[in-house]
């Protein structure tokens, strides 16, 4: 069972990714693309002439996006919350070298960002993984989903989560990554056709990696688990619609600044 | 124990015999047997797991007293005719507390050498790692402007410092661990001014200044263990506990600190990488500032679970953070590969300062795997520096088109130090299981485990960072040029990546952890690579996207520099914790 969610993984990212766009548009009282329109566009993509700059770059992104299904399929698998994050690592490293080996300004600027994005969020994973770690003494997610009352123990830490959703799944008022006007794209620019449609799958494993740690909160309840998605769902979208965007140093300054104090004083009240 | 003492002559004999020979040919060959020779006694140590001990005869002792004063009449000599008042005055303050110390000194004791498993282990990276850098410095000589004897000087000198620091990780005695200390100051000062302009000297002078102090704090941890225990040894005073043992135990953590460069003391470390890439790669990252973690190791037992051992851990992992986030505002390629190596010893050091088996068997697992990826990452830089005259990385945009090789080495340096599957991830990835299994226990390494997560995020910004500049690579349509890395060259990068991946490899399996066999997955796709990339011919190419300008452009790198205040605030702040480990130590 759980291994053919697993090869259902990106479509059901897909359709968490529709059903946003929709929520969205129901936000903003337009009409709004159908649920489907992420399968639409991937038909498309895979019609279009396929351009490269050269094999490394264009295999990179075809290397991020298996990488981050074999983390999801992880997460899936109930394995150890560590190496999830640090495999996640490993394929958003892979997506900042695809933007660095082309001579593309604009590529570059974008991968600064990813990486300015990964090292704000990473460590923050890192400390919820600690503070699972401290309640149920394992860091394998079989052993954590086992325990529960998460959310009363770490509120302050579910805050900090809270915080670095939007810069996952790249939602104002942290989205650098995806400023179109500001870097046409970023690391997406030099991809187009099939390899594009590689990038931009990736980012329906985005969804589910970043909403796994939402739902793993709810602990042995599956049902608090899925209203805690839904709800941080909600409201990620809500605060996207109605806020601005701020610059990439702020960023990195605010989640550094606040999600990692109320990181700290969480972990610190759960020792003393 | 012949073991011991070939590791300890055969370079000796090596290093005269360089020396003597003029020529090139000749050393390569004898380099190269010394190496294979000095390998195999390593590895043959692991046969057993015997301690050995050595007691040394009353004329060596006094052989060695005899040299230490000459040695410390000679940096006296060296302050007066550089008239450098430091350099003066700690040089007196050595010789009156060496002279009080030798004369109080009780004779007799434990062994004076021995040879535990740590010792071991450290001779296994300072040989191999150390050989294939003096192997490296052959053909790096070749193309240095001085004189042919000048030259084999400086690899004679290298070949010698292997011996220095064969005796060094097995001296027992504080006294003689004194003088190989200051040895290797000795070392670091002469080599550093090897190019002898100005600025060399200059740095020379402050790297002798202030691992000077490190000397002094030694000879005081010496006079209080004589003064309370009556002992000159490791082993003896490390089996007694509590009151003035600690007091001892802090003095030489603080000069484990000034050895491995901690901030307030990294300026001796960044001011060293003037000196030619063979010494940065040798003394300032592969082996002799790993004195730093492995005194610290060595003392572990008494720093385990005290204040003191929370102080040192803080410390190491405070410099881990603030080293790294300095080396965001550097652009000298070496310098940012200097702060980083700053900022991993002092992961080193926090590490084996909590004092469990565990965290101890990771310092260690970081110190191997640190010495390997530097030393890999320090000669690639001068295979960019011999061959392409390149030192700053403003300089080095586009070099995959150029030098695909030597990047290539130096990105697998960064992904080794950075990434999964490699050692040193490894390493933190444990001490992050390892740390937050300690926190219900002691609370105080929540500093510890912040400093960890964020400092190896901060690594993971400043390499890439560097990397970005170096692999901007033109479309597929322009052709790439072929580089030609010099045998001289190319084989001890081999060796060492080879040493990088296979290393890696077995500390995995010794894991017997079927998951982490999986982090290994995606090289499998590295490996995939070139045939995948043949199958790419029937795309078509395209350049990339400049907003339609006719020239290319690049996108400029990001630094990030402390405000003056904010520097100023980090140096005092650690400057504090510097004399706090003191006060500590005395207190408890």
């Amino acid at each position: 069972m759980t291994w053919i969610w697993i090869l259902l993984a990106p479509l059901l990212g897909g359709l968490l990714y529709g059903g946003e766009r929709v929520l969205r548009a129901r936000m903003q009282r337009r009409q709004g693309p159908p649920l489907l329109q992420p399968f639409y566009d991937m038909f498309k993509l895979l019609d279009k002439r396929t351009l490269i700059v050269h094999a490394p770059h264009a295999l990179l992104a075809v290397a991020h996006f298996f990488v981050l299904w074999f983390t999801v399929a992880a997460i899936f698998l109930g394995w150890n919350l560590l190496y999830i994050i640090f495999l996640h690592l490993f394929a958003q490293m892979l997506l900042i070298l695809a933007g660095y080996s082309v001579r593309s300004p604009y590529s570059h600027l974008g991968a600064n960002r990813e990486l300015l994005m990964l090292i704000a969020y990473e460590p923050v994973l890192i400390l919820v993984a600690v503070g699972f770690y401290l309640l149920s003494g394992s860091f394998e997610i079989t052993e954590i989903m086992r325990g529960g009352n998460y959310l009363f123990q770490m509120p302050l830490l579910f805050a900090a989560l809270l915080m670095i959703v939007p810069i996952k799944v790249k939602k104002s008022p942290f989205d650098v990554g995806e400023a179109h006007q500001e870097i046409v794209g970023g690391v997406e620019i030099e991809y187009s056709g099939v390899f594009y449609e590689f990038l931009y799958m990736s980012r329906f494993l985005e969804y589910l990696f970043i909403y796994s740690f939402v739902f793993i909160f709810g602990g042995v309840s599956c049902w608090l688990g899925s209203v805690l998605a839904a709800g941080v769902f909600l409201l990620v979208n809500l605060v996207d619609n109605a806020t601005a965007r701020v610059r990439t140093a702020q960023m990195v300054k605010i989640i550094y600044a606040m999600a990692m104090s109320l990181a700290v004083v969480n972990l610190l009240w759960m020792l003393v | 124990m012949e073991t011991v003492l070939t590791l300890i002559l055969l370079p000796a004999v090596a290093s005269v015999s360089v020396a003597v020979f003029p020529f090139v040919r000749v050393q390569y060959i004898l380099i190269t047997a010394v190496f294979a020779m000095l390998s195999m006694a390593v590895l043959s140590f692991y046969t057993s797991t015997d301690v050995l001990t050595l007691h040394l005869s009353y004329t060596l002792n006094e052989c060695i007293i005899a040299a230490d004063i000459v040695l410390l009449l000679y940096f006296l000599y060296q302050g007066i005719k550089l008239n450098s008042f430091k350099v003066i005055l700690l040089a007196a303050v050595q010789l009156l507390l060496y002279g009080y110390a030798e004369s109080v000194a009780p004779a007799g004791g434990s062994a004076e050498i021995i040879v535990d498993d740590l010792s071991r282990f450290m001779f296994l990276i300072i040989n191999i790692v150390g050989g294939i850098i003096v192997l490296y410095s052959v053909r790096y000589m070749e193309d240095e402007p001085s004189s042919p004897f000048k030259k084999r000087l400086f690899i004679s000198g290298l070949l010698l410092f292997l011996s220095v620091m064969n005796v060094t990780v097995c001296a027992n005695s504080l006294l003689l661990f004194f003088f190989l200390f200051e040895m290797t100051t000795l070392a670091s000062y002469q080599l550093i001014a090897f190019r002898n302009d100005e600025i060399s000297r200059t740095n020379a002078l402050r790297a002798l200044w202030m691992n000077q102090i490190g000397g002094v704090v030694i000879l005081l941890a010496a006079l209080v263990a004589i003064n309370s225990f009556g002992t000159l040894m490791f082993d003896t005073l490390l089996e007694h506990s509590g009151g003035m043992v600690l007091f001892s135990v802090a003095l030489l953590s603080m000069a484990a600190l000034v050895k491995g460069a901690s901030i307030p003391f990294d300026g001796w470390l960044l001011g060293a990488m003037v000196a030619p890439t063979p010494v940065s790669a040798m003394l300032h990252s592969a082996t002799m500032v790993k004195i730093a973690p492995y005194l610290i190791l060595k003392l572990a037992p008494a720093l385990g679970a005290t204040l003191l051992g929370g102080v040192v851990s803080v410390t190491g992992a405070l410099v881990f953070v603030a080293a790294s986030y300095l080396a965001l505002s550097r652009s000298v390629f070496k310098e940012i590969l200097g702060y980083s190596t700053v900022a991993l010893l002092g992961l080193m050091m926090a590490l084996a300062a909590i004092g469990t088996k565990e965290s101890m068997m990771l310092a260690m697992v970081l110190i191997l795997f640190h010495a390997l990826s530097k030393a890999l990452l320090f000669l690639a830089a001068g295979v960019l520096e011999k061959q392409y005259h390149l030192k700053n990385i403003e300089e080095m945009s586009a070099m995959v088109h150029r030098a695909p090789k030597t990047v290539g080495f130096i990105l697998l340096g960064f992904v080794s130090l950075t990434l999964p599957p490699f050692g040193l991830f490894m390493g933190k990835l444990f001490a992050i299981t390892s740390v937050a299994s300690l926190l219900r226990e002691r609370p105080l390494l929540l500093i510890v485990l912040l400093g960890i997560i964020i400092g190896s995020a901060l690594l993971v910004l400043l390499y890439f960072k560097v990397s970005s500049a170096l692999l901007a690579h033109p479309s597929d349509t322009v052709q790439t040029e072929d580089e030609r890395i010099p045998y001289g060259f190319g084989i001890p990068l081999a060796l060492l990546s080879v040493l990088i991946i296979g290393a890696a490899a077995g500390f995995i399996m010794i894991q017997r952890d079927v998951m982490l066999v999986l982090f290994a997955f995606p090289l499998l796709f590295v490996f995939a690579l070139p045939s995948i990339v043949r199958g790419m011919e029937r795309y078509d190419r395209t350049g990339p996207y400049h907003c339609g300008e006719k020239e290319p452009f690049d996108a400029a790198l990001v630094y990030y520099e402390p405000s003056v205040t904010l520097k100023q605030a980090i140096y005092w702040g650690f400057g504090i914790l510097f004399v706090a480990v003191a006060f500590v130590g005395a207190l408890s």
